[in-house]
């Protein structure tokens, strides 16, 4: 399922060519608009790999799950640190499960 | 934003670049070449051609959780006991033990490098790599493929991010480099080089996947749907000689939203079980191993206890505490993060309730199974001047991640050998010219124009080989009748590749995906018809030859007549290296 | 591109000169603790810097026991000077010293818990340590000068400069304010000693820049905005339209012919009988003198619809929709010739100017001295301004020179009238006293020590009656004049004073540019920048010459060769760098432009190393050397939350340093106590914080994140408080999505003198974090 653009976050990365989602996209599916605004041309054909999401400098935008798989609505968000990556999973009760780890490099 | 989208042919800017080295896919095996090669001769120039962003790109783009081979040599593994089990894993082979071995001896040292450049590692206790499996070792390896991306451009690979090849650049019969198109750019490139390293990637979507419905989750596929296989189409229209692509792959996969199952079951020991609850591998796979069976006894196992009556199929993660779930779920979060998501849009708490499992759509990956290229012990294929590695190559499966960078560099090596003593030929204009207007005819035939899309032609192929060829719907068993009857479909969808257009550059990259998997898919059933035998269950079942025929210890092995373009079959013998069972690990 | 290198061997030395810092915190456990970490090599209290302990150092950086140093305690610039010269005469770069002052951050008072303060200090010295380890040897950059030099003002002094430039083969780039060149001096009548015509001597300069194409002159152009720095600044300038293309003019003069609309001329307009009615049209030569030839229209005088002009025009020039357009001008040195503005004598109430129409300057009497009327009684006031401490509290230094030059012309027209010059004192220096003996020695020329104290109406026949006391003779002077002239003095210009305020150029008590008057009288205050001619102060014609071209020799002198950039300068890490731009946007000085792969690259001579673009790029691509992100990381990695009580909340600060940061350092000063837990990171700007060290933060479980940047219009650059105003909002935003209270990220904004706001702002954030309970990523 493509991923959720907040458009009033989104800033189109100020960019001049690319926004940081559609550079990222392994499928070329994010793509800015005429607005400036990212959106994803095929939500078919998105793989859910999240990686537009951790690009994404604004938080503009949120992975889904499709509703004929999964119920409305949980939440699954990362926070990308320069070694560390936490993730904050929300479930379709509110249950919070937080998580946090390096994701480069080793303690010392 | 606006792309540039030529109008007429005349409009196609086309650019012109020459390399030493040109290597096609910038993926894990892709990176490790141009490291490899940088760091055997700096001087060569190294040019990355890449269909999306290098940096996020291909099968590693959610990144990985475990490295699933590494010798732990404090524990007696050797690349010996590695490739010994590996052949175990494909039923006793045939596998290309040579080729096996020579990627083992420098996989640890592969591995290494990824640490080195700041891939984190789970330790154990006395500091070793914390395994999971026999093989297999923990990592957080959510930064996978950045790490690797910007370690080959650190070393001085010219990266071209989205660029998509389209076919290889022949001299005779030799390759001397590719062409492609520039999917935000629209300009056709021809890239000569004096030699060519495919690491494309396997080829995911000839077949339907088992979450298709057409809404939002077409996508929900084990392989990176990017990976069209490309790689293949590009060295079968060059006349390459491929290898075991019957030898396909299918995973085992949560049901309805792709997720790692080896994640829950190799690593968090939870095991398969039945509707009658019955842990399935013990009960009925006693004699093939138990959990311990040939891995695509345990692939197959989940669809035929469907098949039978005994669905749905699980993996017991009831036993896990919750803890041991809190942790299961980080794993997850470094290879496939939506899982995590998917879990909790549905509230289903594992320590509860068990994780249902399916099979997945099948796949040609040779970094899995034997599928690919043919290639000699320096990864060059038959066709001089172009090399295979990771999932393009076939003969030696089990590569994975670690196996898949080490072929990089094996076949780095061949290649800056190779170069050393060739040099570039004029550039065939005539050739260009005639790719040149292929791969742009679906734009150039206009928006308006009265055709077919390359989604609908993809969907046409991904059912009728669903059906015809194999597919999960059903239950991957298929006769010689029926792949008579995909065959035949399969040359008329190539002759209506004439009708397929495209409004904008996505939309033509799509059209030339489906020609891709079409030629792959023609020779997959040619192999899958060849093979008159049922060796690899689920990867390969012939409901007409249900048995192993001793006969066809073999390679299958294909190659398109450059004139006729028929597809000639023909075998390659099995050498055995390491002595002993080839069934046991 | 990091090279593989030796590990790095830290030598780490605690200063407590005085004892205090050892009475306040437990220094054996620290140092026992730190001589265990990693990559320390040396570690031990010192009391001072001399007595042995550097050659000791030096040892040890000789035989590579060590190779960076870190030094703990305050040192004062002048000891951090010393250390730095003594230990690069053995080889350590000067960037290989960390410096960190464990007392700014509120360490090292008597009367804290001391176990409390031992663990800041080890905290904060492991943070040292974690950036300590990643620090790099730095050599500046060395970029060429612009070989050109921008001269404001084309009035005698400018001219002289650029003309002697051009011939030295600079590129010189000449600003006027007026339609043509020449200021003051093209509107004298005759210049003293010489009493030469001053035309001729400009022409003579003019005629050497004339088709030169060194120069680049723009008239009608006001200098706008001072961008880059010394060797390579960049000045703005708006130019008013012309109207008429100075390519293709070819000064005809008949559109001139043709217009309808005659114009008043300043220059002769105040004069009583207005002898040199000009008959200057609306589009008219340039003035004061014809530099460029090019024609220049006063639109506010034409008549509506009127094109005469456009249609007379022989060579199509005049383009009556021109607008205002703007241009930067690249220079290495810069030099002001802005010359002087005559003190507005209206000012000086007694003497009538303004009330009476033959009350005149001395400025406009010289329209007077070629074809003078007829004139019985003519009165000379000096000083009128000047030496006053109502007006001007100096001596103007040329009037009397000037009002002697300008009897002896008229004498010889008007032989027969009489010239009364009121003074306090004739100053004549040098040989200008030839010229007051000349005077003396004529014929009804009277000298009347004492100025006038009232100036009336003498009747109804327009003459002047004015009333002095001869303070020689103490007698009264009552004299009927037909004319009074002032002799006003030099004020300083309204172009000095723009400049000064653009260029932030002190200028002395009286309002020229101020400078070292014995030394170096043409350097400005500013690097680069000189000050030639009567912006200095009052000066003759000879004089303001001679000055410019002292300050172009020092202008030659500096834009000869290469100026170096300070090696902190931002990176960009292309294999990290996707090109999307941010940084471009951000920058607050426009330093970034796209490098021939497409990479967005940094102009050093341009970059004022702010870090904005390290604080904006999502990739963390973009790192300031000495500043990197990684190093930063390191810092906040090495707070170990875990091993601080889990209830209490740790907060961490990012104070921006030219303001915030001065705020933080007299907190800790002062009496005030500093909650133990709050950990501060100076940074080069509030906008250079990337949200990726934040995430690290939070992710290591800090409680809250304080960033603190300059007040608004006041930010060092421009607006990078703003951008981490919003960055850091939209980290706050996703916090709360991620359901954890937004607050955790604050910023706010403090200025130099917030000390006291600063303690009740960590203080009242301690109670805020502490009410929200623990950071939910804490361990």
């Amino acid at each position: 399922m493509p991923p959720k653009v907040d458009r009033e976050k989104c800033d189109g990365c100020k960019a001049e060519k690319e926004s940081l989602c559609e550079q990222v996209c392994p499928g070329d599916l994010m793509h800015l608009g005429e607005d400036q605004k990212a959106f994803c041309r095929m939500p078919r054909d998105c793989w859910d790999c999240m990686s537009c999401i951790k690009a994404c400098p604004k938080g503009a935008l949120e992975t889904r799950i499709p509703y004929q798989l999964g119920y409305h609505v949980a939440r699954l968000i990362p926070m990308m640190g320069t070694n560390t990556i936490t993730w904050t999973c929300i479930d379709l009760n509110g249950k919070v499960e937080r998580y946090q780890y390096r994701n480069r490099g080793s303690d010392d | 934003m606006a792309q540039t989208i030529p109008k007429d042919f005349n409009e196609i800017q086309s650019e012109m670049i020459e390399t030493d080295l040109l290597i096609v896919g910038g993926g894990n095996a892709g990176c490790f070449a141009a490291v490899e090669a940088k760091t055997k001769n700096p001087s060569l120039k190294v040019t990355i051609m890449e269909k999306a962003h290098i940096s996020r790109s291909g099968a590693t783009a959610a990144g990985m959780d475990a490295i699933n081979t590494y010798l732990r040599t404090d524990k007696g593994e050797t690349p010996e006991s590695l490739v010994k089990w590996s052949r175990a894993q494909v039923g006793g082979g045939p596998i290309r033990e040579d080729l096996a071995l020579s990627n083992a001896k420098i996989l640890n040292e592969t591995v290494d490098m990824l640490e080195e450049w700041g891939l984190p590692f789970v330790k154990d206790e006395e500091g070793h790599k914390q395994l999971r499996g026999r093989f297999d070792v923990s990592i957080h390896g959510e930064q996978l493929k950045p790490i690797m991306a910007e370690k080959a451009m650190e070393m001085g690979a010219q990266v071209l991010n989205r660029v998509v090849a389209t076919n290889l650049l022949m001299d005779g019969d030799r390759c001397i480099g590719a062409m492609g198109i520039g999917v935000r750019d629209g300009k056709f490139y021809v890239i000569r080089a004096k030699a060519t390293i495919v690491s494309t990637g396997g080829a995911c979507g000839i077949y339907k996947s088992p979450t298709t419905d057409y809404s939002g989750a077409h996508h929900q596929t084990w392989m990176c749907p990017f990976n069209v296989g490309t790689g293949y189409a590009m060295g079968i229209r060059a006349g390459a000689e491929m290898s075991s692509l019957e030898q396909r792959w299918v995973a085992t996969r949560t049901k309805d939203f792709s997720g790692p199952v080896d994640t829950l079951s190799v690593a968090f020991g939870c095991l398969i079980t039945n509707a009658k609850g019955e842990r399935v591998m013990q009960v009925r796979y006693a004699d093939k191993g138990g959990d311990k069976a040939a891995r695509f006894y345990r692939l197959n196992a989940p669809m035929t206890e469907w098949l039978e009556g005994r669905g749905p199929t699980y993996v017991d993660t009831t036993v896990l505490s919750q803890e041991d779930a809190k942790d299961l779920r980080e794993d997850l979060l470094n290879e496939r993060p939506s899982f995590v998501l998917f879990l909790a849009s549905r509230g289903h708490d594992i320590t509860k309730e068990p994780v249902e499992i399916y099979g997945s759509d099948p796949y040609i990956v040779g970094g899995h199974t034997g599928s690919g290229y043919w290639v000699d012990i320096n990864r060059m294929t038959t066709t001089p001047g172009l090399f295979a590695a990771g999932e393009t190559a076939g003969g030696n499966p089990n590569k994975f991640v670690g196996g898949c960078g080490a072929e990089g560099r094996l076949a780095a090596r061949g290649a800056v050998e190779y170069v050393k003593n060739v040099k570039l030929p004029a550039l065939d204009k005539a050739q260009v010219e005639k790719e040149k207007e292929r791969v742009f005819a679906p734009l150039l035939r206009g928006p308006e124009y009265d055709g077919v899309t390359g989604i609908e032609m993809e969907e046409r192929m991904q059912r009728l080989m669903d059906e015809y060829a194999g597919g999960i719907h059903q239950f991957y068993r298929m006769n010689e009748e029926r792949l008579d009857h995909a065959l035949k479909n399969l040359k008329m969808l190539k002759d209506q590749t004439k009708y397929l257009y495209a409004k904008d550059l996505h939309e033509l990259m799509n059209a030339l995906e489906v020609i891709d998997r079409l030629d792959v898919a023609e020779v997959l059933v040619h192999h899958l018809k060849y093979r008159k035998e049922t060796r690899w269950p689920g990867w390969q079942t012939r409901m007409d030859y249900p048995d192993v025929d001793p006969k066809l210890d073999c390679f299958v092995e294909s190659r398109r007549d450059q004139k006729t373009g028929e597809i000639q079959m023909s075998t390659r013998p099995y050498e055995q290296i390491i002595p002993g069972d080839r069934t046991k690990p | 591109m990091e090279k593989t290198k030796a590990p790095s061997k830290i030598g780490l030395f605690i200063f407590d000169p005085g004892g205090g810092l050892a009475r306040a915190v437990d220094l054996g456990t620290v140092v026992q603790k730190l001589i265990k970490m990693k990559n320390v090599s040396r570690c031990e209290v010192i009391a001072d810097i001399w007595s042995g302990f550097l050659v000791s150092v030096k040892e040890d950086l000789k035989a590579g026991n060590l190779n960076r140093l870190l030094w703990v305690g305050r040192f004062s610039p002048y000891q951090e000077k010393i250390i730095k010269a003594e230990l690069s005469a053995e080889g350590l770069n000067p960037y290989l010293h960390e410096w960190c002052d464990v007392e700014e951050q509120g360490v090292g008072k008597e009367g804290p818990d001391r176990a409390v303060q031992t663990q800041k200090v080890m905290m904060l010295v492991q943070m040292a340590v974690g950036r300590a380890r990643l620090i790099e040897a730095l050599e500046p950059v060395s970029l060429p000068a612009v070989d050109a030099v921008l001269i404001i003002g084309a009035g005698v002094a400018g001219l002289h400069a650029a003309s002697s430039l051009v011939k030295l083969g600079k590129r010189v780039y000449l600003v006027e304010k007026e339609s043509g060149v020449g200021g003051k001096v093209a509107s004298l009548h005759r210049l003293y000693p010489r009493i030469c015509d001053p035309r001729c001597g400009l022409e003579f300069e003019i005629e050497k820049l004339r088709g030169s194409n060194k120069l680049e002159l723009h008239t009608l152009s006001r200098v706008k905005g001072l961008d880059g720095g010394p060797r390579n600044f960049e000045v703005k300038i708006e130019k008013a339209p012309r109207y008429v293309s100075e390519e293709r003019c070819n000064g005809c003069g008949k559109c001139a012919e043709v217009c309808p609309v005659t114009i008043p001329d300043d220059s002769t307009s105040h004069l009583p009988q207005n002898p040199h009615q000009s008959g200057k049209k609306a589009i008219h030569s340039p003035t004061p003198m014809a530099f460029p030839s090019a024609f220049v229209v006063e639109r506010r005088y034409c008549p509506p619809q009127c094109r005469e002009c456009v249609k007379a025009c022989p060579t199509n020039s005049v383009d009556l929709e021109q607008t205002p357009s703007d241009m930067t001008l690249r220079a290495g040195a810069i030099i002001a010739t802005t010359g002087w503005d005559p003190y507005p004598l209206s000012k000086v109430e007694e003497y009538g100017y303004g009330l009476y129409p033959n009350v005149i300057s001395n400025l406009e009497a010289e329209r007077l001295l070629e074809n003078p009327p007829e004139l019985k009684e003519v009165g000379f006031i000096q000083c009128a301004g000047s030496r006053d401490e109502k007006h001007l509290n100096y001596c103007s230094s040329v009037c009397c020179s000037v009002s002697l030059k300008q009897a002896l012309s008229l004498k010889e027209r008007l032989p027969n009238s009489r010239f009364s010059i009121f003074y306090q004192d004739i100053r004549t220096p040098g040989f200008d006293e030839e010229l007051y003996q000349r005077v003396k020695s004529l014929d009804k020329v009277i000298f009347i020590r004492g100025l006038p104290s009232t100036v009336k109406p003498d009747g109804e026949n327009g003459r002047l009656k004015i009333r002095a006391e001869d303070t020689l003779s103490g007698k009264e002077v009552t004299l009927s004049l037909d004319l009074l002239v002032l002799a006003g003095g030099m004020a300083p210009s309204g172009g000095t004073g723009e400049i000064a305020e653009l260029f932030n150029l002190p200028r002395n008590n009286f309002g020229f540019f101020e400078s070292h008057l014995q030394c170096h009288p043409e350097e400005s205050q500013r690097a680069g920048i000189y000050v030639g001619g009567a912006c200095r102060g009052p000066m003759n014609v000879g004089q303001s010459i001679e000055s410019t071209h002292r300050a172009m020799v020092e202008a030659l002198q500096f834009i000869d060769g290469t100026f170096l950039v300070e090696p902190t300068h931002p990176l960009v890490d292309k294999t990290k760098c996707d090109k999307c731009k941010r940084c471009m946007e951000d920058c607050p000085f426009s330093a970034y432009y796209f490098d021939s792969e497409g990479f967005p690259t940094p102009d050093l001579a341009r970059c004022r190393q702010c870090g904005n673009c390290m604080g904006t790029c999502p990739l963390t691509a973009i790192s300031l050397r000495h500043f990197t992100i990684k190093q930063t990381a390191a810092q906040i990695q090495a707070i170990k939350v875990s091993s601080l009580p889990k209830e209490e909340p740790v907060i961490l600060a990012f104070l921006c340093k030219n303001d915030a940061y001065h705020a933080a350092r007299e907190a800790a000063d002062s009496d005030a106590v500093i909650p133990a837990n709050v950990f501060f990171i100076k940074v080069p700007c509030a906008g250079s914080v990337n949200n990726a060290l934040l995430a690290d933060a939070l992710s290591f479980g800090i409680d809250g994140i304080l960033i603190a940047g300059c007040k608004d219009g006041q930010c060092h650059s421009v607006r990078g408080n703003q951008l981490v105003k919003t960055r850091s909002g939209d980290l706050a935003d996703k916090l709360k999505k991620m359901m954890i209270e937004p607050e955790r990220v604050r910023f706010e904004h403090l200025e130099i003198r917030d000390s006291g706001r600063y303690v009740e702002l960590v203080n009242s954030y301690m109670r805020d974090l502490k009410a929200m309970g623990p950071n939910p990523f804490k361990v």
